[in-house]
């Protein structure tokens, strides 16, 4: 299990470290070996059963869903999936649950170290539908619950079951996402020296960190919808010493004026917004990017990159995972949002960038001078070999 | 608002996979039942290793042990039990068939046809 590398770090017992330990490698086990497990009796069983059926392959993720449903390693592997998810939080909650008390005093003396960042929660914010009425990813209470004034806890839920759920793939301060992407664009563009930079949906500021690390010159702006995670992520911050500014807002909807950031950046974020919401998010960009001036989104890639096979298992979530806008999000081509934003046709970009945390510096440097390659098995997919998909655009 | 305690279940409830949920909801337990034993042996671990840096144990001493015939006997009384509570739900339903067969009011009973042998 990885233990979380600041001062907001729950006191454990070591039977709730054993349990959180078992949680991460069971996930491990589900993703690494069943999910190549899976891929096996899929080639090797239900594929041909299909083709003798049709007399053709599969040609899109759907239709290999429906293939493989009946087929009893597909039910252990998402009986078991759904188990481990659901574990993850639970493996979280008996230690949280007692020591809410002490985070929340914790929180409020790392919020009055002077220097640093910011936080601005706005009275009677009212948060969207699509995040106050669901669990998304099986989290109960979601990012947004509530259960006391001044309340953390759910920020402290996801940090703490990020780690476990992640089983090391996203980095020992569960930034591997930020540090790759970051990283990356200021290899790949030297000229670019922001002077302000926005992450959107950025929860908990585990990845909003990042560009600050990557960009220490720049000023850095997170916002989200949801007040505990805010909260949070402004003590995460103080505690990790970064100035970081947080802000309660909708990205639908910013406060912010036009033209004044140079990096309109998120991730893992588009998915969890309906395909309404994500038009108006990329307008929003648009709008509060300088010109010239750089928005990117750290996604699941496209299914229209991908095999049927690699479609259908990314959109497993989607149908058992709580994620109900994760398809339709998939089944966007990105580059046409992109254009009806006001983003110029020659002005996309997407890339797949290797997880710095496990490619080691030398191959993740060397990609961010290779075209990309999305359709592989590792791109978007939590495994062993992880790479990030990211697209965007020039203003 | 006072602290309220954290809700644990989720809203929408879960999917299942197999025909019946009850599957489902049995490898459930079984994975939980798995932690539990993962968490016991870590901690047992932690233990042994405590004994060994106080020098309450030697490393390896627990793996080289042998149980005297006296505590052999009492842990396979312990064994038995702990099986047979394991298995006492199956136990149940035997229990529950003989009690209904000695209830069952005591008919005259016919010879029993017997198929012999030629």
């Amino acid at each position: 299990m990885l233990e979380l590398k600041h001062e907001l770090k729950l006191d454990k017992s070591r039977d709730e470290k054993a349990r959180m330990n078992f949680v991460s490698g069971l996930r491990a086990h589900v993703l690494n070996d069943m999910a190549t497990g899976m891929r096996a009796v899929y080639d090797a069983d239900v594929e041909p059963a299909f083709r003798r059926a049709t007399g053709r392959a599969p040609t899109n993720g759907p239709e290999v869903h429906k293939s493989i449903k009946a087929n009893e390693y597909f039910k252990f592997y998402s009986s078991l999936r759904v188990t481990a998810q659901d574990m993850v939080w639970q493996s979280v909650f008996p230690p949280l649950e007692r020591n809410r008390p002490q985070l929340k005093d914790k929180a409020a003396r790392l919020a009055r170290r002077k220097k640093f960042g910011s936080l601005q929660l706005k009275e009677g914010f009212e948060v969207p539908r699509y995040v106050s009425a669901i669990d998304v990813h099986l989290m109960a209470g979601n990012y947004d619950g509530e259960y006391e004034a001044e309340d953390l806890a759910a920020g402290a839920l996801y940090d703490n079951g990020l780690a476990v759920f992640s089983f090391g793939l996203m980095g020992q301060n569960l930034d591997d996402i930020g540090q790759s992407i970051a990283g990356f664009i200021r290899l790949k563009f030297p000229n670019l020296k922001p002077k302000k930079i926005l992450d959107l949906g950025c929860t908990i500021g585990h990845n909003t960190g990042s560009w600050k690390d990557q960009f220490p010159e720049a000023e850095v702006h997170g916002i989200d919808v949801a007040a505990p995670c805010l909260r949070y992520a402004h003590a995460r911050a103080q505690a990790q010493g970064r100035e970081i500014h947080f802000h309660q807002m909708n990205a639908e909807q910013l406060d912010f004026p036009d033209a004044s950031f140079d990096v309109v950046f998120s991730s893992m974020f588009l998915h969890e917004v309906p395909k309404k919401g994500i038009e108006k998010i990329i307008a929003e960009a648009y709008r509060v990017l300088k010109p010239g001036g750089l928005m990117l989104h750290m996604e699941l890639p496209p299914n229209g990159q991908l095999s049927p096979y690699e479609a259908f298992y990314l959109d497993w979530d989607s149908a058992y995972n709580n994620e109900p806008f994760y398809k339709p999000f998939r089944d966007l081509d990105p580059a046409a949002v992109c254009a009806r934003a006001g983003f110029k046709p020659k002005n996309f970009l997407q890339f797949v960038i290797p997880s710095v945390g496990w490619y080691g510096e030398k191959v993740w440097s060397e990609a961010a001078t290779r075209p990309p390659e999305v359709d592989s098995d590792k791109t978007g997919r939590l495994t062993d070999g992880i790479m990030w998909y990211c697209f965007g655009a020039w203003k | 608002m006072s602290r309220e305690p954290m809700r644990r279940t989720i809203r929408g409830g879960r999917p299942y996979f197999f025909a019946d949920p009850a599957i489902d909801k049995i490898l459930n337990m079984v994975v939980v039942l798995g932690s539990e034993v993962w968490t016991l042996r870590e901690r047992l671990a932690a233990f042994e290793a405590i004994q060994v840096r106080q020098g309450g144990l030697a490393a390896g001493e627990i793996d080289a042990f042998d149980f005297s015939p006296e505590q052999e006997g009492k842990l396979a009384a312990e064994r038995k039990e702990f099986i047979d509570s394991l298995f006492r739900i199956l136990q149940e339903q035997v229990e529950e068939a003989r009690g209904r067969t000695a209830r069952a009011p005591q008919k005259p009973t016919k010879p029993a046809k017997r198929r012999t042998r030629r």
